[in-house]
């Protein structure tokens, strides 16, 4: 039997998935072609086949800036990678979009653990402590900015599962209801695409949630 | 139960980087070759600032066959990170934590308590410059060093000491970023007509590509548009008489993969050790 991330890619492609993210999917016998979906009409893609390759092609993005969140929509063009089955697809795919699989399964199976916002601030410590400072005003804007799907800053493509605090609050007003529904993809495409689930705040948006309470408080100090 | 193919993971932790390209490149590397050894059933890497992040790691280890999982830090030594935000992020009772499906979590020592990891420097040293008498060089061990409590130059202290024992360099020595003995004071600091300068770090980045060669005298040779790499195929480098070798971060070594793995090994020894005697 398959192992249980592998099944679940498995199932999302026999279930006709178009692709994940940005990355279209395409069968090709018993392989898998893969590319940005917005390279789908074009003839002259730079062909890759092994899924290591994979890492290097979700390094960069189109101006050759280093991509530190992989979710963010900014996945380079240009490419065309081909693989032989599903076990090269899933080990493109966590170069791609890595642990976003893991989650997957574990959504599924409904063993997945989300983490309100509020509780992973408070259980950062040094240089990141001061994060737990920002306001739910400030969560607000900076949740509404840095985790939203389209014309974000850097802007993400995962579905966030997790709420504001334990009041179970959405953590931004700014960002559309489909933007915390499982498992609706945010693309905006409205095909069947496998979801980018999001768990839990990652550590960028923890040290962007620092920089608004750091900002805050030397514009403060400055006007005293 | 010790590590096996059909029922052991290997997690590598390494802390990744949201700005270098090339911090999480050592980490993805070992896991490679490593698991082509097919060691362990599965082997992943998480990062504290990169994905997958270390709360995703929680969800890595899914299937039932896993019965347990070897956390190994990739970290240079012991410190901040191995022993609070990894037993946090992980969320890590101790050296040994039992999950609620009974999975097991075995938290390792970081690669840089190896005592291989003395092997690697003298290693690094000879591929830096092969040709060149130890006997007529000094060798530098370069690591970070910051006035707060900075374990990785103790650590760097003590590979200094276990290579100064051996007697085979004219003299071997600790030199630091940021705190004394400066590296920017390597004339002063070594004697011999060449010196070897091995960076303590575990990857490659703004350290070793550019603050440690302008503080050697040899980063105005860095072009912006060559490869960051480039700065450690220019050896030797003639400077103040002497011929200066650079090597590239210790950490990029791939035996360090051979020390990822005694890690784990090294949990279930000492678990035995710990034993009572009967």
């Amino acid at each position: 039997m398959l192992p249980r991330i592998s099944r679940a890619l498995a199932d999302w492609i026999s279930a006709g998935a178009r692709g994940i993210g940005q990355i279209e999917i395409q069968h090709d016998g018993g392989g898998f072609v893969l590319c940005h979906f917005d390279d789908i009409a074009r003839k002259d893609l730079e062909i890759f086949r092994s899924p290591n390759d994979a890492a290097e092609l979700a390094k960069f993005d189109d101006e050759g800036n280093y991509r530190p969140l992989k979710t963010a929509p900014n996945l380079r063009r240009g490419w065309r990678l081909e693989l032989p089955d599903l076990e090269a697809l899933q080990e493109a795919l966590d170069f791609f979009y890595p642990g976003r699989l893991a989650v997957l399964a574990a959504w599924e199976a409904n063993r997945l653990t989300t983490a309100p916002l509020r509780q992973t601030l408070h259980r950062q410590s040094g240089m990141y402590r001061v994060a737990a400072k920002i306001s739910d005003e400030q969560i607000d804007t900076v949740v509404g900015q840095f985790c939203r799907s389209r014309g974000g800053n850097p802007g993400c493509l995962r579905t966030i599962l997790w709420s504001r605090d334990a009041t179970g609050a959405r953590p931004s007003q700014h960002l559309p209801l489909e933007k915390f529904i499982a498992p609706i993809d945010q693309t905006g495409r409205g095909e069947t695409r496998i979801p980018l689930l999001c768990q839990e705040a990652c550590n960028l948006l923890v040290a962007e949630a620092r920089e608004v309470v750091a900002e805050a408080r030397e514009t403060t100090s400055r006007a005293e | 139960m010790s590590v096996s193919s059909e029922s052991s993971a290997l997690l590598i932790v390494g802390h990744g980087s949201t700005v270098n390209p090339d911090s999480s490149a050592p980490s993805l590397e070992q896991a490679a070759a490593i698991r082509a050894h097919d060691i362990f059933r599965e082997v992943a890497c998480c990062f504290w600032k990169e994905e997958p992040s270390l709360r995703d790691a929680l969800f890595l280890f899914s299937d039932p066959e896993i019965r347990e999982v070897y956390v190994v830090p990739n970290f240079i030594s012991e410190g901040y990170f191995t022993q609070t935000v990894i037993p946090r992020e992980l969320e890590l009772d101790g050296r040994l934590t039992t999950r609620p499906d009974g999975q097991v979590w075995k938290y390792c020592e970081p690669v840089g308590n190896h005592p291989g990891v003395t092997e690697l420097l003298l290693r690094r040293a000879r591929e830096v410059a092969p040709q060149v008498p130890e006997a007529e060089t000094s060798l530098v061990i370069v690591a970070h060093g910051t006035p707060l409590n900075d374990k990785s130059a103790i650590a760097a202290k003590r590979e200094v000491e276990k290579i100064a024992a051996l007697g085979r360099y004219a003299s071997v020595q600790n030199a630091y970023m940021e705190e004394s003995p400066l590296i920017s004071d390597w004339p002063r600091l070594t004697n011999a007509p060449n010196v070897i300068v091995v960076p303590f770090f575990i990857s490659d980045g703004l350290h070793s590509y550019e603050d440690i060669p302008v503080l050697l005298g040899i980063g105005a040779e860095s072009g912006a548009a060559s490869s960051p790499r480039a700065v450690f195929r220019r050896n030797p480098h003639r400077l103040h008489g002497r011929n200066l070798y650079y090597a590239s971060a210790i950490g990029t070594e791939p035996k360090f993969a051979e020390i990822i793995i005694e890690q784990a090994r090294a949990f279930d020894e000492a678990a035995l050790d710990l034993r009572p005697i009967a």
